[in-house]
Protein backbone atom coordinates (compact mmCIF):
# COMPACT_ATOMS: atom_id res chain seq x y z
CA UNK A 1 0.00 0.00 0.00
CA UNK A 2 1.29 3.29 -0.53
CA UNK A 3 0.02 6.80 0.75
CA UNK A 4 -0.41 9.50 -1.56
CA UNK A 5 -1.14 13.38 -1.05
CA UNK A 6 -4.40 14.77 -3.23
CA UNK A 7 -3.02 17.27 -5.32
CA UNK A 8 -3.25 20.55 -4.09
CA UNK A 9 -6.13 22.95 -3.72
CA UNK A 10 -4.48 25.19 -6.06
CA UNK A 11 -3.56 22.82 -8.80
CA UNK A 12 -7.79 22.03 -8.25
CA UNK A 13 -8.15 25.61 -8.70
CA UNK A 14 -6.02 26.19 -11.42
CA UNK A 15 -7.23 23.23 -13.42
CA UNK A 16 -11.40 23.80 -13.01
CA UNK A 17 -10.04 27.83 -13.90
CA UNK A 18 -9.05 26.38 -16.63
CA UNK A 19 -11.29 24.04 -17.84
CA UNK A 20 -14.34 26.98 -17.01
CA UNK A 21 -12.49 29.55 -19.38
CA UNK A 22 -12.35 27.07 -22.48
CA UNK A 23 -15.00 24.38 -21.67
CA UNK A 24 -17.73 26.22 -24.36
CA UNK A 25 -15.59 26.99 -26.75
CA UNK A 26 -14.07 23.43 -27.21
CA UNK A 27 -17.30 21.44 -26.22
CA UNK A 28 -18.99 24.18 -29.43
CA UNK A 29 -15.79 22.99 -31.57
CA UNK A 30 -15.75 19.40 -31.61
CA UNK A 31 -19.57 19.51 -31.56
CA UNK A 32 -19.11 20.82 -35.12
CA UNK A 33 -17.11 18.01 -35.48
CA UNK A 34 -19.10 15.34 -34.72
CA UNK A 35 -22.46 17.15 -34.40
CA UNK A 36 -23.08 14.87 -31.32
CA UNK A 37 -23.84 16.14 -28.05
CA UNK A 38 -22.80 12.96 -26.15
CA UNK A 39 -20.11 12.04 -28.44
CA UNK A 40 -18.99 15.99 -27.99
CA UNK A 41 -19.34 15.73 -23.98
CA UNK A 42 -17.08 12.35 -23.79
CA UNK A 43 -14.29 13.92 -26.59
CA UNK A 44 -14.78 17.23 -24.54
CA UNK A 45 -13.38 15.60 -21.51
CA UNK A 46 -11.02 13.83 -23.62
CA UNK A 47 -8.97 16.51 -24.65
CA UNK A 48 -9.09 18.23 -21.73
CA UNK A 49 -7.81 14.97 -19.51
CA UNK A 50 -4.98 14.72 -22.32
CA UNK A 51 -4.25 18.49 -22.10
CA UNK A 52 -4.16 18.66 -18.33
CA UNK A 53 -1.63 15.37 -18.13
CA UNK A 54 0.36 17.56 -20.53
CA UNK A 55 0.48 20.61 -19.22
CA UNK A 56 4.05 20.68 -19.27
CA UNK A 57 4.48 20.74 -23.27
CA UNK A 58 3.23 23.84 -23.21
CA UNK A 59 5.82 26.51 -23.09
CA UNK A 60 3.79 29.58 -23.96
CA UNK A 61 1.05 30.34 -20.96
CA UNK A 62 -0.86 33.08 -23.55
CA UNK A 63 -0.92 30.11 -26.13
CA UNK A 64 -3.04 27.31 -24.14
CA UNK A 65 -6.27 28.23 -26.22
CA UNK A 66 -4.46 27.30 -29.58
CA UNK A 67 -2.67 24.56 -28.38
CA UNK A 68 -5.80 22.85 -26.62
CA UNK A 69 -8.01 23.97 -29.93
CA UNK A 70 -5.34 21.72 -31.82
CA UNK A 71 -5.62 19.23 -29.05
CA UNK A 72 -9.73 18.76 -29.25
CA UNK A 73 -9.73 19.21 -33.30
CA UNK A 74 -7.20 16.03 -33.16
CA UNK A 75 -8.89 13.94 -30.29
CA UNK A 76 -12.34 14.78 -32.40
CA UNK A 77 -10.74 13.73 -35.52
CA UNK A 78 -9.36 10.38 -33.88
CA UNK A 79 -13.01 9.66 -33.11
CA UNK A 80 -14.33 10.27 -36.61
CA UNK A 81 -11.55 8.05 -38.07
CA UNK A 82 -12.42 5.43 -35.26
CA UNK A 83 -15.90 5.57 -35.82
CA UNK A 84 -16.42 6.28 -39.21
CA UNK A 85 -19.72 6.93 -38.29
CA UNK A 86 -21.48 9.80 -36.48
CA UNK A 87 -25.06 9.85 -34.96
CA UNK A 88 -26.99 12.90 -35.67
CA UNK A 89 -29.65 14.92 -35.18
CA UNK A 90 -30.76 15.19 -31.59
CA UNK A 91 -34.09 16.98 -31.73
CA UNK A 92 -34.96 15.81 -28.24
CA UNK A 93 -32.06 17.24 -26.97
CA UNK A 94 -33.35 20.71 -27.25
CA UNK A 95 -32.74 21.96 -30.51
CA UNK A 96 -36.54 23.32 -31.03
CA UNK A 97 -36.97 26.35 -29.48
CA UNK A 98 -40.69 27.84 -27.79
CA UNK A 99 -41.55 30.01 -30.84
CA UNK A 100 -41.20 27.27 -33.71
CA UNK A 101 -43.88 25.30 -35.19
CA UNK A 102 -43.54 21.60 -34.99
CA UNK A 103 -43.65 22.13 -39.19
CA UNK A 104 -40.64 24.07 -38.75
CA UNK A 105 -38.54 21.63 -36.00
CA UNK A 106 -39.48 18.96 -38.73
CA UNK A 107 -38.37 20.99 -41.56
CA UNK A 108 -34.89 22.01 -39.73
CA UNK A 109 -34.00 18.75 -38.69
CA UNK A 110 -34.52 17.16 -42.28
CA UNK A 111 -32.14 19.98 -43.28
CA UNK A 112 -29.69 19.30 -40.86
CA UNK A 113 -29.88 15.36 -41.70
CA UNK A 114 -29.38 16.63 -45.39
CA UNK A 115 -26.12 18.32 -44.24
CA UNK A 116 -24.99 15.54 -41.87
CA UNK A 117 -25.67 13.25 -44.78
CA UNK A 118 -23.17 15.27 -46.58
CA UNK A 119 -20.93 15.12 -44.56
CA UNK A 120 -20.42 11.42 -43.48
CA UNK A 121 -18.88 11.29 -47.55
CA UNK A 122 -15.96 13.60 -46.15
CA UNK A 123 -12.83 11.98 -44.99
CA UNK A 124 -12.02 13.15 -41.07
CA UNK A 125 -9.62 15.66 -42.08
CA UNK A 126 -11.44 16.99 -45.50
CA UNK A 127 -14.62 17.55 -42.65
CA UNK A 128 -12.54 19.11 -40.25
CA UNK A 129 -11.18 21.78 -42.26
CA UNK A 130 -14.18 22.58 -44.37
CA UNK A 131 -15.94 22.92 -41.19
CA UNK A 132 -13.18 24.91 -39.89
CA UNK A 133 -13.51 27.00 -42.86
CA UNK A 134 -17.34 27.37 -43.82
CA UNK A 135 -19.19 26.38 -40.77
CA UNK A 136 -16.88 28.77 -38.14
CA UNK A 137 -15.03 30.86 -40.80
CA UNK A 138 -11.51 30.40 -39.60
CA UNK A 139 -8.89 31.59 -41.73
CA UNK A 140 -7.00 29.48 -43.31
CA UNK A 141 -3.75 29.92 -41.45
CA UNK A 142 -5.41 29.32 -38.56
CA UNK A 143 -7.31 25.50 -40.08
CA UNK A 144 -3.59 25.07 -40.80
CA UNK A 145 -2.70 25.15 -37.67
CA UNK A 146 -5.20 23.43 -35.77
CA UNK A 147 -5.10 20.37 -38.25
CA UNK A 148 -1.24 20.42 -37.90
CA UNK A 149 -0.31 20.79 -41.44
CA UNK A 150 0.53 23.03 -44.54
CA UNK A 151 -1.96 25.94 -45.94
CA UNK A 152 -1.77 23.99 -49.49
CA UNK A 153 -2.90 21.08 -47.60
CA UNK A 154 -5.47 22.50 -46.02
CA UNK A 155 -6.84 23.89 -49.39
CA UNK A 156 -6.42 21.00 -50.67
CA UNK A 157 -8.85 19.48 -47.87
CA UNK A 158 -11.34 22.36 -48.90
CA UNK A 159 -11.54 22.19 -52.04
CA UNK A 160 -12.61 18.28 -51.90
CA UNK A 161 -14.37 19.18 -49.40
CA UNK A 162 -16.48 21.55 -51.37
CA UNK A 163 -16.41 19.10 -54.41
CA UNK A 164 -17.59 16.14 -52.64
CA UNK A 165 -20.52 18.23 -50.91
CA UNK A 166 -21.70 19.75 -54.09
CA UNK A 167 -21.98 16.48 -55.91
CA UNK A 168 -23.62 15.41 -53.43
CA UNK A 169 -25.86 18.15 -53.39
CA UNK A 170 -26.65 17.79 -56.98
CA UNK A 171 -27.41 13.85 -56.59
CA UNK A 172 -29.93 14.93 -54.06
CA UNK A 173 -31.90 17.27 -56.10
CA UNK A 174 -32.17 14.84 -58.88
CA UNK B 1 -10.46 28.44 -74.00
CA UNK B 2 -8.35 26.81 -71.51
CA UNK B 3 -10.65 26.42 -67.76
CA UNK B 4 -9.10 26.61 -64.61
CA UNK B 5 -9.39 23.20 -62.57
CA UNK B 6 -12.38 21.99 -60.09
CA UNK B 7 -10.06 22.57 -57.28
CA UNK B 8 -9.33 26.32 -58.65
CA UNK B 9 -13.21 26.95 -59.16
CA UNK B 10 -13.78 25.67 -55.40
CA UNK B 11 -11.28 27.64 -53.90
CA UNK B 12 -12.64 30.58 -55.64
CA UNK B 13 -15.49 30.47 -54.49
CA UNK B 14 -14.20 30.79 -50.28
CA UNK B 15 -11.57 33.41 -51.59
CA UNK B 16 -9.33 30.58 -50.55
CA UNK B 17 -6.77 31.32 -53.87
CA UNK B 18 -3.98 33.72 -53.22
CA UNK B 19 -3.53 36.98 -55.18
CA UNK B 20 -2.17 36.19 -58.56
CA UNK B 21 -4.21 33.13 -58.98
CA UNK B 22 -7.76 35.08 -57.78
CA UNK B 23 -7.02 37.66 -60.55
CA UNK B 24 -6.01 35.07 -63.21
CA UNK B 25 -9.24 33.29 -62.24
CA UNK B 26 -11.57 36.81 -62.08
CA UNK B 27 -10.29 37.73 -65.49
CA UNK B 28 -11.38 34.37 -66.71
CA UNK B 29 -14.90 34.10 -64.86
CA UNK B 30 -15.73 37.39 -66.15
CA UNK B 31 -15.63 35.76 -69.42
CA UNK B 32 -16.53 32.13 -69.28
CA UNK B 33 -20.37 31.46 -68.06
CA UNK B 34 -19.63 27.83 -67.82
CA UNK B 35 -17.03 28.76 -65.03
CA UNK B 36 -19.35 31.16 -63.40
CA UNK B 37 -21.67 28.40 -63.09
CA UNK B 38 -19.60 26.10 -61.32
CA UNK B 39 -18.37 28.74 -58.93
CA UNK B 40 -22.04 29.55 -58.07
CA UNK B 41 -22.68 25.88 -57.49
CA UNK B 42 -19.78 25.87 -55.23
CA UNK B 43 -21.20 28.84 -53.34
CA UNK B 44 -24.61 27.14 -52.90
CA UNK B 45 -22.68 24.69 -50.89
CA UNK B 46 -20.41 27.32 -49.10
CA UNK B 47 -24.12 29.55 -48.14
CA UNK B 48 -25.73 25.56 -47.44
CA UNK B 49 -23.23 24.44 -44.59
CA UNK B 50 -23.65 26.96 -41.89
CA UNK B 51 -26.53 25.32 -41.09
CA UNK B 52 -24.37 23.17 -39.26
CA UNK B 53 -23.71 25.56 -36.76
CA UNK B 54 -26.02 25.88 -34.31
CA UNK B 55 -25.99 23.90 -31.23
CA UNK B 56 -28.71 22.88 -29.10
CA UNK B 57 -29.81 24.66 -26.55
CA UNK B 58 -27.83 22.82 -23.37
CA UNK B 59 -28.14 23.16 -19.98
CA UNK B 60 -24.47 24.88 -19.83
CA UNK B 61 -24.14 24.83 -16.16
CA UNK B 62 -25.03 21.67 -15.43
CA UNK B 63 -22.60 20.13 -18.39
CA UNK B 64 -19.58 22.37 -17.31
CA UNK B 65 -19.97 20.24 -13.64
CA UNK B 66 -20.41 16.69 -14.81
CA UNK B 67 -17.65 17.17 -17.27
CA UNK B 68 -15.33 18.88 -14.57
CA UNK B 69 -15.94 16.15 -12.60
CA UNK B 70 -15.30 13.40 -15.23
CA UNK B 71 -12.08 15.23 -15.90
CA UNK B 72 -11.21 15.05 -12.48
CA UNK B 73 -12.01 11.59 -12.38
CA UNK B 74 -10.03 10.99 -15.26
CA UNK B 75 -6.90 12.58 -14.05
CA UNK B 76 -7.06 10.41 -11.26
CA UNK B 77 -7.58 7.18 -13.42
CA UNK B 78 -4.57 7.84 -15.03
CA UNK B 79 -2.52 8.93 -11.91
CA UNK B 80 -3.49 5.76 -10.61
CA UNK B 81 -3.01 3.21 -13.67
CA UNK B 82 0.70 5.05 -14.02
CA UNK B 83 1.79 4.22 -10.26
CA UNK B 84 0.45 1.33 -10.70
CA UNK B 85 2.45 0.03 -13.66
CA UNK B 86 5.82 1.80 -13.31
CA UNK B 87 8.04 2.07 -15.87
CA UNK B 88 10.60 -1.06 -16.40
CA UNK B 89 13.45 1.14 -16.04
CA UNK B 90 12.38 2.12 -12.70
CA UNK B 91 11.37 -1.57 -11.40
CA UNK B 92 15.10 -2.67 -10.77
CA UNK B 93 17.40 -1.54 -8.47
CA UNK B 94 16.35 1.44 -5.87
CA UNK B 95 19.32 3.81 -6.30
CA UNK B 96 21.24 4.95 -2.90
CA UNK B 97 20.09 8.31 -2.54
CA UNK B 98 16.37 7.21 -3.32
CA UNK B 99 16.24 4.37 -0.77
CA UNK B 100 17.92 6.93 2.13
CA UNK B 101 14.91 9.07 1.41
CA UNK B 102 12.36 6.32 1.05
CA UNK B 103 14.02 4.69 4.65
CA UNK B 104 13.19 8.41 6.03
CA UNK B 105 10.00 8.53 5.00
CA UNK B 106 8.83 5.23 6.21
CA UNK B 107 10.74 6.33 9.45
CA UNK B 108 8.21 9.60 9.50
CA UNK B 109 5.13 7.49 8.83
CA UNK B 110 6.20 4.94 11.29
CA UNK B 111 6.89 7.61 14.33
CA UNK B 112 3.29 9.51 12.86
CA UNK B 113 1.23 6.31 13.13
CA UNK B 114 2.73 5.63 16.59
CA UNK B 115 1.64 8.97 18.08
CA UNK B 116 -1.68 8.44 16.36
CA UNK B 117 -2.44 5.44 17.65
CA UNK B 118 -1.84 6.27 21.40
CA UNK B 119 -5.18 5.87 23.12
CA UNK B 120 -7.11 8.99 23.22
CA UNK B 121 -9.62 9.92 25.96
CA UNK B 122 -12.92 8.06 25.68
CA UNK B 123 -14.73 11.09 25.65
CA UNK B 124 -12.22 12.71 22.07
CA UNK B 125 -13.17 9.64 20.07
CA UNK B 126 -16.64 9.58 20.40
CA UNK B 127 -17.35 13.11 19.31
CA UNK B 128 -18.33 11.60 15.87
CA UNK B 129 -17.93 8.76 12.99
CA UNK B 130 -13.92 8.46 12.01
CA UNK B 131 -12.74 6.99 8.67
CA UNK B 132 -9.82 5.79 8.36
CA UNK B 133 -8.08 3.34 6.41
CA UNK B 134 -6.78 -0.50 6.57
CA UNK B 135 -5.11 -3.20 4.77
CA UNK B 136 -8.63 -4.00 3.84
CA UNK B 137 -10.04 -0.88 3.13
CA UNK B 138 -12.05 2.18 4.28
CA UNK B 139 -13.53 2.16 7.36
CA UNK B 140 -16.00 4.57 9.14
CA UNK B 141 -16.87 3.85 12.65
CA UNK B 142 -19.48 5.39 14.21
CA UNK B 143 -21.11 4.92 17.79
CA UNK B 144 -19.68 1.67 18.24
CA UNK B 145 -20.01 0.22 15.21
CA UNK B 146 -18.08 -0.52 11.66
CA UNK B 147 -18.95 -0.08 8.55
CA UNK B 148 -15.93 -1.17 5.71
CA UNK B 149 -15.14 -0.57 1.80
CA UNK B 150 -12.99 -3.37 1.02
CA UNK B 151 -10.42 -2.96 -1.87
CA UNK B 152 -11.18 -6.85 -3.07
CA UNK B 153 -8.05 -8.08 -1.86
CA UNK B 154 -5.74 -5.67 -3.99
CA UNK B 155 -2.68 -4.54 -2.35
CA UNK B 156 -1.33 -1.51 -4.11
CA UNK B 157 -3.89 1.01 -3.12
CA UNK B 158 -3.42 4.98 -2.96
CA UNK B 159 -4.99 6.71 -0.21
CA UNK B 160 -5.89 10.13 -0.10
CA UNK B 161 -7.33 12.23 2.54
CA UNK B 162 -9.10 15.44 2.29
CA UNK B 163 -9.51 18.15 5.03
CA UNK B 164 -13.09 17.99 5.00
CA UNK B 165 -13.03 14.67 6.09
CA UNK B 166 -13.46 12.15 3.31
CA UNK B 167 -10.88 9.77 2.39
CA UNK B 168 -10.58 8.07 -1.26
CA UNK B 169 -8.80 4.84 -2.18
CA UNK B 170 -7.55 3.87 -5.77
CA UNK B 171 -6.40 0.99 -7.06
CA UNK B 172 -5.73 -0.82 -10.68
CA UNK B 173 -7.33 -4.45 -10.31
CA UNK B 174 -4.45 -6.48 -11.41
CA UNK B 175 -6.67 -9.50 -13.03
CA UNK B 176 -8.91 -7.19 -15.25
CA UNK B 177 -7.45 -3.77 -15.29
CA UNK B 178 -10.32 -1.85 -13.96
CA UNK B 179 -9.86 1.26 -12.28
CA UNK B 180 -11.80 1.69 -9.44
CA UNK B 181 -11.84 5.33 -7.17
CA UNK B 182 -13.82 5.07 -3.81
CA UNK B 183 -14.32 8.17 -2.11
CA UNK B 184 -16.60 8.25 2.00
CA UNK B 185 -17.86 11.19 3.03
CA UNK B 186 -17.90 12.05 6.62
CA UNK B 187 -20.60 13.66 8.01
Amino acid sequence: MSDDIEPGLELLERQNRFVSEHFRRIFVQIYHLVQNVADAQDLTQEAFIKALQHQEQLKDGQKAAQWLSRIATNTAIDFLRRSSRATFSELEDGLESGWETPEQILLRSEHREYLEDGLRLLSPRERAALIMRDVEGLPAEEVAQRLNCSKATVRSHIANGRTKFRRYMEKRKR
Amino acid sequence: MRHPNQEILALHAGGDLGPFARWRTSRHLARCESCREEVAAFDEVRRSLPGLAEVPDLQWNRLAAEIKANIRLGLAAGECVRSADPPLRQSGLIHGGRAVVAFACAMVLVVTGMVLERPLPRAAREEGPMVQNTQYGIEVTAGGETLGLTNNGVQRVTYSLDAQGSMGARYVDPETGYVTINTVYVQ
